[in-house]
């Protein structure tokens, strides 16, 4: 008997499930079926991704300060300032970072502080204000840049401040606007002044052989003396430059609004949104990828254990 | 299509299906019932876009039948079973040559498991292949191997 033949026999074969098994499965099938889910996950998700985006960007929307409302709070700030020649902005103030300097030790303090102000005036005031800060604090202004133009208006100065006063410095200079940046640099120096002053003890052993010596030579005194004098002078200059702090300052009106909406059209919200749910998943991605590739290792190592195991059972007559 | 359709239509293939599998009538009917009473439960699961009734159906009843091989208890009511000499006269299906039926008895249930599937519910090989959670090649290859050993069975009894 061919192959051809074996699969026509098994063909030809009917089963049939005897009667009582069929009036049983007819009894459980006349059972109330159970109803068919409405919502399953598929349906559920389909409509709650686009609704989460949806109050995403609609939060973002209604949180985000509309043209109108940023010209009224400038309209505040102006009317406030009456009063009080240099008013702060309306946001909380802070004030400038102080660095700690260990004392004892010549340290090179510079301090770079930006504020803003309201408008021209404010900054021209803010000016005199900086200078006459200094003044009291026993500092200076090595140089003082303003410039203005179309309702804005910026001041470049730098001030040298005893470095004693450097914080009562700063603290008044922050109360002339909003500080919107402000950088603190400082540098140890004293480890090159005791270098120098070895060095400075050192040369002043060697001219002191040199004069000794008869006779003197008259040509490496004098480069010897140059030398010490020159270091002198390089000692004292850091020396100089570590009593007196240096603040840049930098006094700036507020950028126009124009500037700083461009762009911001009717669909703007939905792209933060967007923006947010893109980095959301990016995150998710990060985070959740080696975790599903491990549990999809598992899965995948579980159901060949159970492919096998079927295979086992299946494997006897 | 309700459930009770789909019993109705598709009893006497799940009843097949677990008669070829088990080799075991009076097991193939507890299984058949058992079957229904769980694709009851689980009808609601059911999604005619992704296969047919009888396949999902069938899918249950494998499910059932292999909870059945893996129960102890009934594994050994089986070897008894097998040790009893009269469950041979007990036939697989009306209208089979006794040397068929006794070559169908010697093959493994994984073998008559695919014949059942391929050539008694005539299923494609590609169903056949996603209900038993294999590939297309290796179904048709068991397919064959199932075949070669029946034809190699009568030529010996022949």
């Amino acid at each position: 008997m061919s192959q051809r033949d074996v699969v026509a026999e098994l063909r030809a074969v009917r089963v049939e499930a005897p009667p009582e098994l069929r009036a049983r499965v007819r009894l459980i099938a006349a059972a109330a079926e159970p109803p068919r889910r409405r919502i399953t996950l598929r349906r559920a998700l389909v409509v709650a991704v686009p609704l989460a985006a949806a109050l995403a960007a609609g939060i973002v929307a209604l949180t985000r300060p509309s043209h109108e409302q940023t010209g009224k709070q400038f309209a505040a700030h102006g009317s406030a300032a009456v009063g009080t020649e240099l008013a702060p902005a309306a946001a909380p103030q802070r004030k400038a970072v102080v660095v700690p300097t260990p004392a004892g030790r010549a340290t090179i303090y510079d301090e770079t502080l930006s504020l803003q102000l309201r408008d021209a005036r404010a900054v021209s005031d803010g000016v005199k204000r900086a200078l006459a800060i200094a003044a009291s604090l026993s500092g200076y202004a090595t140089s003082v840049h303003a410039s203005s133009g179309g309702g804005q208006a910026t001041a470049d100065l730098v001030l040298k401040v005893p470095r004693t006063n450097v914080v009562e410095a700063l603290s008044r200079l922050s109360q002339l606007g909003t500080i919107v940046a402000e950088q603190a640099d400082v540098t140890d120096a004293q480890a090159g002044l005791n270098a120098t002053d070895r060095t400075i003890a050192r040369l002043q052993r060697q001219l002191k052989k040199l004069r000794a010596q008869e006779p003197a030579p008259a040509k490496q005194i004098v480069q010897l003396e140059r030398r010490i004098v020159a270091l002198q002078r390089s000692e004292a200059a850091t020396r100089l430059r570590a009593h007196y702090a240096t603040i840049s300052l930098r006094l700036s009106t507020k950028p126009p609004a124009v500037g700083v909406h461009h762009g911001h059209g009717p669909l703007h919200g939905v792209v933060v949104a967007l923006t947010w749910l893109g980095i959301g998943a990016l995150y998710a991605l990060a985070v959740g990828g080696p975790v599903t590739l491990l549990l999809g290792l598992v899965w995948f190592a579980a159901r060949a254990v159970l492919r096998r195991r079927e295979e086992a059972l299946l494997s006897r007559p | 299509m309700t459930f009770a359709d789909a019993a109705e239509r598709h009893l006497d293939d799940v009843y097949g299906y677990l008669s070829w599998l088990t080799s075991d009538r009076g097991a193939a009917e507890e299984l058949t019932a058992e079957t229904f009473e769980r694709a009851l439960r689980l009808w609601h699961r059911f999604d005619p876009g992704r296969g047919s009734a009888r396949t999902w159906l069938c899918q249950v009843a494998r499910t059932v039948a292999l909870d059945h091989f893996r129960s102890e208890k009934r594994r050994l009511r089986r070897e008894q079973l097998a040790a009893d000499p009269d469950r041979f006269e007990q036939r697989f299906a009306e209208g089979l040559s006794p040397d068929l039926e006794a070559a169908l008895r010697a093959l493994t249930a994984g073998e008559r498991e695919v014949i059942a599937l391929r050539v008694l519910l005539d299923l494609d090989a590609q169903t056949a292949a996603r209900m038993l959670g294999i590939s297309t090649t290796n179904c048709t290859t068991r397919l064959n191997r199932a075949l070669k050993k029946l034809e190699e069975a009568l030529h010996v009894a022949a």
